[in-house]
């Protein structure tokens, strides 16, 4: 007893903390959705870490599946439905998770970055023109506008750019790209010299550029690899 | 777009940024000193006429808060806020100045800078080290000054005698036991022009009234965003800074603003003011101007979704808790400043403006601990080499070409099997460079030398020698450990797994080969293998661990990773 009651202490700096939004971070990495009935909420398939009271998991659900037939073969949306009373815990190896209180704003996912929003949320998967790279690996692209809260992951810290404040475009590297205002003008752009090679990948040097008003958020981390998916 | 200053640079501060209402952060330090920094407001005849415009730790800020004292932030070790409009008439200059308390001299402080930042964004800095100073102990950095405009001015000239001497000079006299040194005019305000010791002013000799003046426009403006505070005090949210910067216009209202947003503010950010280096855009400013509506409605008070108590007997159940996201606790990635509540603001700018991009200064820019961004038109335009696929983003006109693997590629590539292929960026604009997600840190190299194992090599200038040295060794992966070294001047930028360690080189400094990152180029290497150590560490393995023994005159370093690559 004693011996619990010390470890108790010594973990006591990790306990959940009062609830105060609908969406907190848990420390950098792990996400705390506060579920309510009649507030669903979209979450990706395999991120659910812990929960607490009484959630329900509805994996490939209707909506979704027709929302992402078109992208998809066969293999089954990969976001599932939460639904229920209580405390959500969502994860995704350990990438820093973002929370965004969307009021009224327009954004758009990686697919791979997005862990959760909220059900109520307008929502759509879309294709960027011209990146091959999304439409073959079953990547997805969500656009989410409305009013309601949104989680991204990033894998470390991401930067926001500004992409109004340079004359020219802004190119990123697809990859580590995790979300980007809808507004922008995107297109994909091969490499640039017939000898340059930028970015990963096996001699497909792409980069996506952006050009209008409006923000890109970039991971430091090429690494794009969909790790809940990997996971089947 | 920030511009370094030399010593004597002048310019007007209508020229940097449109704004009034600045930021100066002063940098400067020293192994053992203990560096007071100060604002002198100096009136026509640059002398201080009025002390209670000497703005220094004990009087944090001038009657009308023209000139506040902030104290260190953001890297900076002393900072100020300066509302340019709201300085009285009288005041014609403001001087910046650091003075060493206690023993030490100005030889001996490292390099460090005065810089002015408006509406989130550096717009200047001056750098000066402690290599341009002798014996000085005070220095008197920059200036403000009023000649038909505000203008600033990089001084960088040092005083012997301290902080004394500086007061002297400006007309002062150091009362030893006073608190306030020159307190007579304050004291009979009245008789300022008279006061013997001090030049009267020869405009207008500024007397009480004149100071008043301004007090009625800016009434007792909240100190409150730069305190911590509780959760929703009427405070604006700091428009200002940060803000796309206001013309000049009818100033008071930007910072006695509680008629402005009044206390519907959930919680704005806590501490906006001055955070520049990472964060620089507080929720406000319409910046990204995309959604046109996307602005965060500060007095909004999104209703939550739902706002029926959570039925499963949470303690403090969603939706009942008033303030709705005061303070996430969230997102402590140590080691930058962060706005305390930004994440209560509802919307897409307030949730991100904490991984804002960092304000443009320095050719090197370290944005957060993971990425690097490096201004290519800065600091001489010349080209940067950096590892292939360690570009995330870039916007300008930049041109990538490989960077023929002749170089170090070939030989690390073919003794490890693993290539180093560089690309070439050269051009205008700025690349932001990161990979993986590991920590990377910018060296700067003046004249010295740094070898750098060739794995943790993320980016470097054109400008400087480099040299691939090889390391043999038993043991070692691939028979030999690849070091890159770097002289000359411009800047390394090395990538670690995790928080590296720095160790000084003693007579018994060992590292392993798998995880040094890199040495002062002045100290020796020797390889010494450690056999016995480690013969039954497990099966299979043959007992041979590389290390490396550093020996060097003290003042030099090594650099370990918590990672063995």
């Amino acid at each position: 007893m004693n011996a619990m009651n010390a470890m108790n202490q010594q973990l006591a700096g990790y306990a959940p903390t009062p609830v105060t939004a609908r969406m907190e971070n848990h420390g950098p990495a792990m996400l705390k959705v506060a579920m309510q009935s009649g507030y669903d909420l979209f979450a990706r398939t395999g991120s659910m870490v812990a929960y607490e009271g009484f959630v329900q998991y509805e994996p490939n659900p209707p909506a979704v599946r027709q929302m992402a037939s078109q992208w998809l073969t066969g293999e089954g949306a990969p976001l599932m439905k939460c639904t229920g009373d209580g405390l959500l815990y969502l994860a995704d190896y350990g990438a820093d998770v973002v929370v965004i209180n969307l009021n009224n704003d327009a954004l758009s996912v990686n697919g791979t970055n997005l862990l959760a929003f909220d059900a109520q949320l307008q929502w759509g998967v879309e294709r960027v023109k011209g990146m091959a790279k999304f439409a073959g690996q079953g990547l997805f692209n969500v656009q989410i506008s409305g009013t309601g809260w949104v989680a991204i992951t990033s894998r470390g810290t991401p930067i926001v750019v500004d992409c109004g404040r340079g004359e020219d475009e802004t190119y990123v590297d697809p990859d580590a790209l995790v979300a980007w205002s809808p507004n922008l003008k995107v297109k994909g752009k091969r490499s640039f010299k017939a000898s340059s090679m930028i970015g990963r990948g096996s001699g497909e040097a792409y980069q996506m550029a952006f050009s209008g008003q409006g923000i890109v958020v970039v991971q430091p981390s090429e690494d794009s690899t969909d790790r809940l998916r990997a996971r089947g | 777009m920030a511009r370094e200053f030399q010593r004597g640079h002048k310019a007007k501060i209508s020229d940097l940024t449109a704004g009034t209402d600045l930021y100066v952060g002063v940098q400067i330090a020293g192994a053992g000193l203990s560096i007071d920094i100060s604002c002198f407001g100096l009136d026509a005849s640059e002398q201080l006429s009025d002390d209670r415009y000497f703005v220094f730790y004990n009087q944090p800020k001038s009657p009308e808060e023209s000139i506040q004292q902030l104290g260190a932030q953001a890297g900076d070790t002393e900072s100020f806020r300066v509302t340019l409009d709201r300085v009285p008439a009288h005041i014609h200059k403001l001087t910046f100045a650091a003075s060493i308390d206690g023993a030490g001299q100005m030889s001996q402080i490292g390099p460090g800078y005065i810089r002015v930042v408006a509406g989130g964004e550096e717009v200047v800095r001056y750098s000066f080290t402690g290599a341009e100073f002798s014996t000085e102990r005070a220095l008197m950095i920059g200036d403000f000054y009023l000649k038909d405009v505000w203008r600033f001015a990089a001084v960088g000239q040092g005083f012997d005698g301290g902080l004394a001497a500086l007061l002297e000079n400006f007309g002062g006299e150091v009362a030893e036991e006073e608190p306030q040194p020159e307190a007579q005019p304050t004291a009979h305000p009245q008789s300022a022009a008279a006061a013997p010791g001090f030049a009267p002013p020869p405009q207008a000799t500024a007397p009480a009234p004149a100071f008043g003046a301004p007090a009625p426009q800016a009434p007792p403006a909240p100190q409150a965003p730069y305190a911590p505070q509780p959760p929703a005090p009427p405070a604006p949210p700091q428009p200002s800074f940060g803000a796309s910067v206001p013309a000049p216009a009818p100033h008071q209202p930007v910072h006695s603003a509680p008629t402005m947003v009044g206390p519907l503010v959930p919680a704005p950010p806590a501490a906006p003011y001055g955070r520049p280096p990472h964060a620089p855009q507080p929720p406000g400013p319409p910046s990204y101007g995309q959604v046109p509506n996307q602005q965060p409605s500060y007095g909004g008070q999104v209703p939550p979704p739902g706002p029926v108590p959570a039925p499963h007997g949470q303690p403090a159940p969603y939706g009942q808790q008033p303030p709705y996201g005061q303070q996430p606790p969230y997102g402590q990635q140590p080691g930058y400043p962060q706005p305390a509540g930004a994440a209560a603001a509802p919307g897409l700018t307030a949730a991100l403006s904490r991984y804002k991009e960092a304000p443009t200064g320095a050719r090197w820019t370290p944005q957060n601990h993971q990425l690097m961004r490096v201004d290519l038109a800065s600091g001489g335009g010349q080209p940067v080499l950096a590892r292939q696929g360690s570009m995330v983003l870039y916007q300008g006109k930049v041109d990538f070409s490989y960077k023929g693997a002749g170089f170090a590629g070939r030989i690390v590539g073919n003794a490890t099997g693993q290539e180093m292929q560089l690309m070439r960026c050269t051009g205008r604009g700025q690349v932001f460079l990161a990979e993986n997600g590991a920590h990377l840190h910018a060296i700067e190299l003046q004249g010295d030398g740094i070898c750098v194992s060739a794995e943790s090599v993320l980016a470097f200038d054109e400008s400087l020698q480099h040299e691939v040295r090889r390391i043999e060794g038993h043991g070692i992966p691939g028979g030999a450990l690849f070091t890159m070294l770097f002289q000359g001047t411009g800047t390394v930028v090395v990538k670690t797994h995790g928080t590296p360690v720095v160790l000084p080189v003693t007579p018994t400094t060992f590292a392993d080969s798998n995880a040094i990152v890199a040495w002062s180029a002045a100290s020796q290497v020797i390889i010494s293998s450690q056999v016995r150590l480690r013969r039954n560490a497990y099966p299979g393995h043959s007992g041979e661990t590389v290390n490396l023994q550093f020996r060097g005159a003290p003042g030099n370093f090594i650099v370990v990773q918590p990672y063995e690559v």
